[in-house]
């Protein structure tokens, strides 16, 4: 399983960002191979509009299952995560990926209805 | 940190009004931000001093090469914004009419159409007439806010605060409930909601709070101008109730904010004694909430 994380850096000390559009970084952790991959997300920072809807395409190309992160989508960012059955689990903003990883697989974050 | 975000959804329901007054009232403690940057107007109020300004770029336009340009017209024929003239010095661009699609760069078999970002504004760092530092924008006739300028300000606020060590960021938000309105409640930790008492106030509150819910913020409410219309003033009392939204005034209309804008100031500096009660008193609120529910979420 492919969980991925809005990040302020690209590694598993980064904190969790409440924002999902234009978070600096979309971190991927394959919880199979243990591997974290991260993608710079700043295209989507530098948008004056769409930040959202690309920031889910870059979730699409790491291949991710699920999500955490803080606040969750907007509207359109959302219905697009909804289709492609990507998950959503809020609440996780301050937290580094590391902790907000053990979190979740602890089961204490919830998940948000797209 | 504490970045409490002010909104309505609808104009005119005195949003504006009521964050510069809670500025004033809290001048050593926050920084102010000034989000609403399709019509920036707290400025009016703040009469800020600017100590620092940037240049912002968003989207591109195009900029047609003189030189290369053979005027065949196929930029113009495909330009769906009628934004090539074709003046008696050759083709030119209309820089207001421009959306910077890049349709007529990618026809042109001159290569002589560059796109290039468009400067569309600045931001700048100032320092209010009652000594907060502020962030603020400033955007060229015809260009639209976005989610990019409301974040650029917002970070230029954190910024402020972490260099003048206050612990408060006070954001005047953008209308509506697009992308800049997603851009400037992302992160917040409490949301100030200002209604009025009409059918299009009501209707605005509801599609913000559904917003504002779904990013599963704190919030409250304040209904301005309430003895307008006292059946909608219940009405929105009973929104508020079922949907867990602090209640956090009820101001009556007055001309005492007219009053005191035509002047350049905010109804706390002026002698309307039960107004500026309220509103400490809402302000107080506002601060007490933002700070123990983000404890409990």
């Amino acid at each position: 399983m492919k969980i991925a994380f809005t990040a302020t850096g690209n590694s598993l000390d980064a904190t969790i960002n409440a924002r999902f559009g234009r978070t600096e970084y979309l971190l991927c952790y394959d919880t199979e191979t243990k591997q974290l991959e991260g993608v710079d997300n700043g295209e989507s920072v530098n948008a004056a509009h769409g930040a959202g809807p690309l920031a889910v395409q870059k979730l699409a190309d790491l291949g991710a299952d699920l999500l955490v992160t803080g606040n969750g989508p907007g509207e359109k960012a959302g219905s697009l995560l909804r289709n492609l059955g990507i998950k959503v689990y809020g609440g996780a903003e301050g937290l580094r990926v590391e902790e907000a990883l053990a979190a979740f697989e602890a089961d204490s974050l919830k998940e948000i209805t797209l | 940190m504490t970045e409490i975000v002010v909104i309505s959804g609808k104009g005119g329901t005195g949003k504006t009004s009521l964050t510069a007054a809670f500025a004033a009232l809290a001048p050593a403690e926050l920084v102010v931000a000034d989000c609403d940057v399709d019509a920036a107007d707290m400025h009016l109020l703040m009469q800020p001093v600017t100590v620092h300004s940037e240049p912002f770029f968003s989207g591109q336009e195009a900029f047609i090469d003189p030189l290369r340009c053979s005027n065949c017209g196929e930029c113009e024929a495909v330009c769906r914004f009628d934004a090539i003239l074709d003046g008696v010095d050759g083709m030119k661009i209309d820089p207001v009419a421009c959306e910077g699609c890049g349709y007529c760069a990618r026809v042109c078999p001159e290569n002589a159409i560059v796109m290039s970002d468009a400067e569309v504004g600045t931001w700048q760092h100032s320092r209010t007439r009652m000594g907060s530092p502020m962030a603020h924008a400033r955007l060229d006739i015809g260009a639209d806010n976005s989610g990019k300028l409301v974040t650029q300000v917002r970070t230029e606020a954190r910024k402020l605060a972490a260099e003048y060590k206050r612990d408060l960021i006070l954001v005047d938000g953008p209308p509506g409930v697009g992308c800049p309105v997603v851009a400037a409640l992302s992160g917040a930790d409490y949301v100030v909601l200002v209604t009025e008492p009409t059918v299009s106030g009501i209707h605005d509150l509801r599609r913000v709070h559904e917003l504002v819910r779904k990013f599963r913020i704190p919030c409250g409410c304040i209904i301005n101008k309430y003895d307008l219309n006292p059946v909608k003033t219940d009405e929105i009392k009973t929104y508020l109730l079922e949907g867990g939204i602090d209640h956090l005034a009820d101001l009556p209309y007055d001309t005492g904010f007219t009053t005191a804008m035509t002047l350049g100031r905010t109804i706390v500096e002026t002698d309307q004694k039960h107004l500026v009660h309220t509103v400490e008193n809402a302000w107080e609120s506002i601060v007490h909430y933002s700070r123990s529910e983000r404890e409990t979420v």
